[in-house]
């Protein structure tokens, strides 16, 4: 009954952050001395893990992973870590807020619940056109999700986003077009013996990384005497290209012309027995090892080597995303990836591609997602005043997209912009009013996570504290508008919790309800923090033989003339910042970036011989200039990227978002040209070309590593492929093991 | 036993070889760099556990990072066939620890369970500890350190906050072995099992690299690792007697 | 400004010295002024803010913890052992010409070990616990940690200090009675205190000779110890280019040589200001020169042996730290320090050199700046390269660092100033050993009759 007590601590007291023991006669549960701990889901990435979180005397003291939850197992990674100080950050919003100078200006007057609700509701009953309303959402799921469609719904409204950075547009359309599924199929690496990485940062931030991390270490060394074979290709080495037993390079936008190469070396050696094999032949005629040594860079017998090992691995899996699936032809890269998965047939199978059951919780919203294209049609549309009121929650578009989709301007034309994020960021700034949300901590929510582990996987999230300050929970937001709106028929629920609590015996009708009622059920559910039920998708798939016929990759187009700009830009999501949302979080911006140590700022990696013949050194600071912008980032020299790439990580650069994120930086994708996807319609990102040039100024990078050479110090020790220990002896320096008697 | 009896008894009780049978426990810690991936959880993990300071931006430039663990990166190599190598860093809880030593005043001794311990109280900051220890994971506090309200609402009420002059070093979580321990004991167990107590860093490593255990259990993974062959220690050619051990990375050249 | 045509009396050795004392010049009390503005501008307000703030307003980071205050220490230890060396060593050898210098000498010790104390509270991070490193029963039952070579140094240093205090003071006795007899005032009542009653009888001059004799012998490898063990402070880690074995005979070795450097510099100042021209003279200079060259010889082949060691062991670590020392970011500073300590005193080997004030001022400053310089590598240089090449980091000394080395000499000058004005800075009854028998004149029996 842990979410009684947070409720109660909600009412009794004013202000929660003073106190060192706040009550006389405190709730049941609050001991002083005692932790309490709450279950609940972290929001700091759209994989969903399960957290339990630490407080003590009201107070969130430590996350750490639930170890009931199927995603993450009690694991947890840095970003989730942080959330903490998502919590506790000193710049949050408080209070909500009226703009009480020119739009920008940054002056705001603080106003009451009561009055903020009421001026956005009768701006929202006031206008003319339901299609004008405008609601901008960071991806969310589960009963939030729902809340948001049946909200836009009664308004009239059909335009509902979910606009997130690093949302897969690709994969999903990917995974739709060969296999007709909308949902994101479950890539089962820990069963897997052997993974094709194209691109995919499964490590990092692609998808599911904690869960994948689980999937890694026992693919290594979880399995008995079988050890998983890790094979990545990227044009820049990220933390999986690190820890995979090989790096490829290709060139930047031919990783699906190297899939389809490797498909038809599995073709060509026999090794695949389907009946539409002649089909494959004759759509993979074009891509022999010749020609896709040309267009890849990678060698032929290389292609041929991958594809022998991958088909004869039991079994291969091969997944695709990062950079690979973030050009021109990102789509067709991926349905090129998936086709291998095919090939080997490893769908539906452990280690291999397993699709996923629907949501049991939050209707499905693929259909929601805001492509790039749809950006742009929504800038487009206030351009032509189309816009009345624009509502966003929790996301940062500002930043996020490059200023070739005319957002920025676009505003200008939007009447009323309404902010419900927690943080000042550089959108929420434009906003005219601020509704500002309760942080995830705080807030009542549930999910099925996306992807899901191959079976129906639930949670509930729970406040483990009280607020902190005088806002609420998203939920209870669009709740409060719909009350001011005379929408009580259709959304009479009191709360959030209520609403969630309603769904929620949907759920439990399903799983066949025993004596102890809903009450005991919900209970179970918290306390737990995670429902599970044995629904499975069908993994049997038939792929149509114009599909098979139409495969193909183009070459990836770029912005810009390779002649003006050399190199290609490669942007990647920061494992301590991810698309900038960790940029506020001191913890953040302190850790040291794994691949290069480099802590508060920006940098470019180059390649050390493309440094080295433009005279380029540590720590100079250049000029990167595209087609659409230009920024200035001190350079560091990497050693596993190619030579006519540079890659920048994204997250820093922001000039609102709180005294962490402030003015630090430099933020790449203001000058990533606005390509897309043809198929997708999702932000081409790795598509845009770029020239170097000297500023004659330096601005070295804080780095906490020093020399990054072990200078034959035997600190980190290698064995041979089989295991048993060459150079130095395994023999340990006098470490008794003492065996405990019985 | 009077002061001379005393002594003789802590004399030959320390300086017999393998005098760390007689530990109550011997914590060990087990990263296997096979499975390390270099995400850093760990350290962000740490850094909530213990209160760790937020240094800035300024003093980082300056040299002084704070974080009781570290992820050492090595490259191998050249394009296009770079190896970039992972290595956590931290106390290695050293049985022959070059540390306790030369503290003058004692402020680091090695405890009944095997683990090298800081008295924050007793530190004069000499910081010769730091100078001896090989594997450089002691930090020093050169400044007191603030956090910006209310981000002090999330430190830990079971560890100290160390005020400037101080050494700090990772403890293996001191605070949860003592609590492990006395749950324990509460429960009527005598001995704490398998799994009672990790560490902030062990119980957050997504891969599982991290293991934590008693070595003195035969059936602990702990002691699992240390008959691995693949089992090292660094540096051990210095004869610190780490209570960390490491499973050396496998390297399977295509 | 002595009379040639007179031979000098022993009464004149008097009169000049209490003339020392008592007159005072303007120039005395504007160098005095000035020392004690540098002291408690350079020193002690950088000190406190850095007890304000902590150790962060110094230069040092993780993983070079140490900086120029321990450097600074070692150095003025090191300079300590310029007394001994000439009272103690030298006594023995029944050397003539140290007897006009070792009491200038032996007070140099002793500030030089003061400044070399107030250097250790400035570098632990929390002074105001210093006192727990002292062995003292206490609530806490607890002891300091006697392994540790901290303690040895603390226990070290005490004793050196508390055996040169004797030392000096046991020696100057007869010098404050011959000063108490031609004084008045509040010297006369200081020095009638600090002579503790001596009379001159035969019994008193035989005792004190012993007693001399006594502790000159037992201050020697009280000497030797003492650096020793500061070098073991070092040698003792396990610190690439620390743990050496070699380190105990360089320190100490290396202290005897700035030590004797930093006589002929205080010598020279003595002589120029203090009118003790005639008690100081060229072959004062030429013995001390001769004595530098030979320590700068083995200082020369201690080096040399610490490269030929570090390319000898084949091993990463140790070769790392050679080529750091002799090409990395800190190269200007070591091949300054050969520079002035190994090739510059080659100059010694002239006697024309020798027997020039001014040059030999100008070579005793600059191998001190060069044995700075060499204790600042050991400590900076040696820490940025250790075993783990991920945790290499470059060390800065700050400006609060600098300005307290400044400070710490200028605590020395001031202290040493005081020095001179009260106690006799030449020892008088030695110096008068020194000199012939002045042979009486006709007409003198007035003369003889008063003294």
């Amino acid at each position: 009954m842990g979410a009684g007590g947070g409720f109660m601590l909600a009412e009794s007291i004013k202000h929660p952050v003073e106190h060192l023991i706040p009550y006389a006669v405190p709730p049941e549960e609050f001991s002083s001395g005692i932790a309490t701990w709450y279950n609940s889901i972290c929001g700091m990435c759209p994989a969903g893990c399960g957290i339990s979180v630490r407080t003590r005397e009201g107070r969130a003291k430590k996350i750490e992973g639930n170890p009931s939850h199927p995603v993450n197992q009690g694991r947890l990674c840095a970003l989730g870590q942080a959330g903490l100080q998502v919590l506790y950050n000193p710049d949050r919003l408080t209070a909500p807020m009226l703009q009480s100078g020119e739009r920008g200006s940054g002056e705001f007057v603080q106003t009451t619940w009561n009055e903020g609700l009421s001026e956005v509701a009768s701006r929202l009953s006031a206008s003319t056109n339901n299609d004008g309303i405008y609601f901008v959402s960071e991806g969310v799921r589960g009963h939030l999700a729902n809340l948001f469609e049946l909200f836009m719904n009664e308004l009239g409204s059909a335009n509902l986003l979910h606009y997130d950075f690093a949302h897969p547009h690709s994969l999903y359309a990917a995974n739709n077009h060969l296999f007709g599924e909308r949902q994101l199929p479950y890539y089962d690496i820990r069963n897997s013996r052997y993974l094709l990485s194209f691109g995919a940062d499964y490590l990092n931030d692609w998808l599911s990384p904690v869960h994948h991390g689980l999937g890694f270490g026992h693919s290594r060394q979880g399995n008995g005497d079988a050890r998983g074979r890790f094979v990545q290709i990227e044009p820049r080495m990220s933390i999986s290209g690190a820890s995979a037993d090989e790096w490829i390079p290709a060139t930047p936008g031919s990783e699906g012309i190297l899939a389809l190469g490797i498909a038809q070396q599995i073709l060509a050696g026999g090794n695949y027995q389907g009946t539409d094999a002649d089909d494959w032949n004759a759509a993979l005629a074009t891509y022999s090892a010749a020609y896709v040594e040309d267009k890849t860079g990678v060698p032929a017998d290389t292609v041929a080597r991958i594809a022998s090992e991958f088909s004869h691995a039991e079994p291969g899996l091969a997944i695709g995303g990062g950079a690979a699936g973030n050009h021109t032809n990102g789509v067709d890269t991926l349905v090129a990836v998936n086709a291998l998965n095919y090939l080997v047939g490893n769908i539906g199978k452990p280690g291999g591609v397993v699709f996923n059951p629907d949501p049991v919780v939050g209707s499905s919203t693929a259909g929601r997602q805001a492509n790039f294209a749809a950006m742009q049609d929504l800038a487009e549309n206030a351009r032509q005043g189309a816009i009345e009121v624009l509502i966003i929650n929790n996301t940062n578009p500002l930043f996020t997209l490059p200023p070739g989709a005319g957002l920025k301007e676009a505003l200008a034309s939007i009447p009323l912009v309404v902010s419900l994020s927690s943080f000042m960021d550089e959108t929420t700034a434009m906003a005219d009013i601020i509704l500002p949300s309760h942080t995830y901590l705080e807030s009542w929510g549930d999910d099925m996570p996306q992807p899901g582990v191959g079976f129906s996987v639930g949670a509930v999230s729970q406040p483990v504290v009280s607020p902190l300050y005088n806002t609420r929970a998203t939920g209870d937001i669009i709740l409060g508008l719909a009350g001011k709106m005379g929408l009580g028929e259709a959304m009479g629920w009191d709360s959030m919790e209520d609403y969630i609590k309603d769904g929620w015996r949907n759920v439990y009708e399903r799983s066949s309800p025993d004596a102890g009622g809903f009450d005991s059920f919900w209970r179970e559910v918290l306390t737990s923090g995670a429902w599970g039920e044995n629904t499975r998708n069908s993994n049997s798939v038939v792929i149509d033989k114009q599909v098979i016929d139409n495969i193909a990759v183009a070459e990836a187009e770029f912005s810009g003339n390779p002649d003006e700009y050399p190199f290609v830009l490669h942007p990647y999501l920061s494992t301590t910042l991810y698309d900038g949302r960790g940029a506020n979080l001191p913890w953040m911006q302190e850790l040291p970036d794994p691949m290069t140590s480099i802590v508060y700022g920006s940098w470019v990696e180059l390649n050390p011989q493309t440094a080295n013949e433009m005279g380029i050194q540590d720590g100079d600071l250049l000029r990167i200039t595209s087609e659409h912008g230009s920024i200035e980032v001190p350079a560091v020299t990497f050693p596993a990227i190619m030579p006519d790439v540079v890659a920048m990580p994204i997250g820093q650069g922001h000039e609102e978002f709180g005294r962490y994120a402030r003015n630090r930086g430099s933020n790449p994708i203001q000058i990533l040209a606005p390509n897309m996807d043809a198929v997708s319609g999702s932000l081409a990102t790795s598509a845009t070309r770029v020239s170097l040039a000297q500023t004659g100024r330096r601005a070295a990078p804080v780095k906490t590593g020093g020399e990054s050479r072990q200078l034959g110090r035997n600190i980190v020790q290698s064995t041979g492929a089989d295991g048993d220990s060459a150079g130095h002896s395994a023999k340990l320096n006098s470490i008794p093991i003492v065996v405990d008697p019985a | 036993m009077n002061i001379m009896e005393r002594f003789i008894s802590s004399w030959q009780k320390y300086r017999k070889p393998g005098y760390y049978e007689d530990f109550d426990y011997a914590w060990t810690m087990s990263i296997d760099l096979d499975r390390c991936t270099g995400c850093s959880a760990c350290v962000t993990a740490c850094q909530a556990e213990n209160n760790i300071p937020i240094v800035g931006e300024k003093e980082l430039a300056k040299g002084r990072e704070m974080h009781w663990i570290r992820i050492e990166r090595y490259w191998e190599g050249e394009y296009p066939n770079a190896k970039l190598k992972f290595i956590p860093m931290l106390c290695q809880q050293c049985d022959a620890a070059p540390c306790e030593t030369v503290c003058p005043v004692s402020a680091t001794y090695h405890n009944q369970d095997g683990l090298n311990t800081q008295v924050y109280n007793r530190c004069i900051g000499t910081r010769s500890c730091a100078v001896y220890c090989p594997y450089e994971v002691r930090y020093f506090n050169y400044n007191s350190h603030h956090w910006d309200s209310p981000l002090d609402q999330q430190l830990n009420p079971d560890v100290s906050v160390r005020e400037k002059g101080v050494m700090e070093k990772c403890t293996f979580c001191i605070q949860r072995v003592r609590q492990a321990k006395d749950h324990a004991k509460d429960d009527g167990r005598r001995r704490v099992q398998e799994g009672d107590i990790q560490p902030a860093c062990v119980q957050t490593c997504p891969s599982e690299a991290l293991v934590f255990g008693d070595r003195k259990d035969s059936n602990s993974k702990v002691a699992k690792s240390l008959a691995d062959p693949r089992a090292y220690h660094v540096l051990d050619e210095l004869n610190t007697l780490p209570s960390v051990v490491y499973l050396k990375k496998v390297d399977s050249d295509g | 400004m002595g009379n040639e045509e007179r031979q000098m009396q022993f009464a004149d050795v008097n009169d000049d010295v209490v003339r020392s004392l008592t007159e005072t010049g303007r120039s005395y009390y504007i160098a005095l002024a000035t020392a004690i503005f540098v002291m408690l501008a350079c020193f002690f307000f950088p000190w406190f803010y850095q007890l304000y703030y902590g150790i962060g307003a110094a230069g040092m980071n993780h993983p070079t913890v140490w900086g120029t205050y321990l450097a600074s220490f070692v150095f003025w230890i090191g300079l300590s052992h310029s007394g001994t060396l000439l009272s103690c060593v030298l006594h023995i050898t029944n050397s003539e010409w140290r007897k006009a210098m070792y009491r200038s000498a032996e007070a140099m010790t002793l500030f030089s070990l003061m400044v070399a104390a107030t250097m250790v509270m400035v570098h632990v991070g929390r002074p105001w616990f210093i006192h727990w490193a002292l062995p003292y029963p206490n609530q806490m039952e607890l002891w300091p940690n006697f392994r540790s070579p901290l303690m040895f140094d603390v226990m070290a240093i005490t004793t050196y200090v508390t055996g040169s205090l004797i030392f000096i003071y046991m020696g100057s006795i007869p010098d404050f009675a011959a000063v108490r007899d031609r004084t008045t005032g509040w010297r006369h009542h200081l020095y009638v205190l600090l002579s503790l009653g001596w009379r001159g009888t035969d019994t008193e001059w035989h005792r004190l000779g012993w007693a001399y004799t006594f502790l000159a012998v037992l201050i020697i490898p009280l000497a030797v110890s003492v650096h020793s063990i500061v070098s073991w402070d070092f040698a003792m880690s396990l610190v690439p280019g620390l743990h050496q074995t070699i380190f105990a005979p360089y320190f100490v070795v290396g202290a005897i040589y700035s030590g004797t450097a930093g006589i002929v510099t205080v010598m020279y100042v003595l002589r120029k200001y203090m009118n003790f021209e005639h008690f100081i003279t060229k072959l004062h200079f030429d013995n001390l020169g001769k004595l530098l060259l030979v320590l700068s010889l083995i200082w020369t082949y201690i080096n040399i042996l610490e490269l030929f060691t570090g390319w000898f062991s084949g091993t990463s670590t140790e070769y790392e730290q050679l080529k750091y020392k002799l090409f990395g970011f800190y190269a200007p500073l070591y091949w300054e320090m050969i520079l002035f300590c190994a090739v510059a005193p080659l100059l010694l080997i002239s006697k024309k050199f020798r027997t020039s004030f001014v040059p030999m001022l100008i070579l005793s400053i600059a191998i001190n700046i060069g044995m700075y310089t060499e204790r600042f590598l050991i400590i900076g240089a040696t820490l940025s390269r250790q075993y783990l090449p991920n945790a290499w980091r470059v060390y800065v000394p700050s400006l609060v660092e600098i300005s307290i080395l400044v400070g710490s000499l200028a605590t020395f000058i001031t202290l040493f100033l005081l020095f001179v004005k009260i106690f006799p800075s030449v020892s008088i009854y030695e110096v008068k050993e020194t000199m012939e028998t002045p042979k009486s004149k006709k007409g003198d029996t007035e003369w003889q009759a008063a003294h």
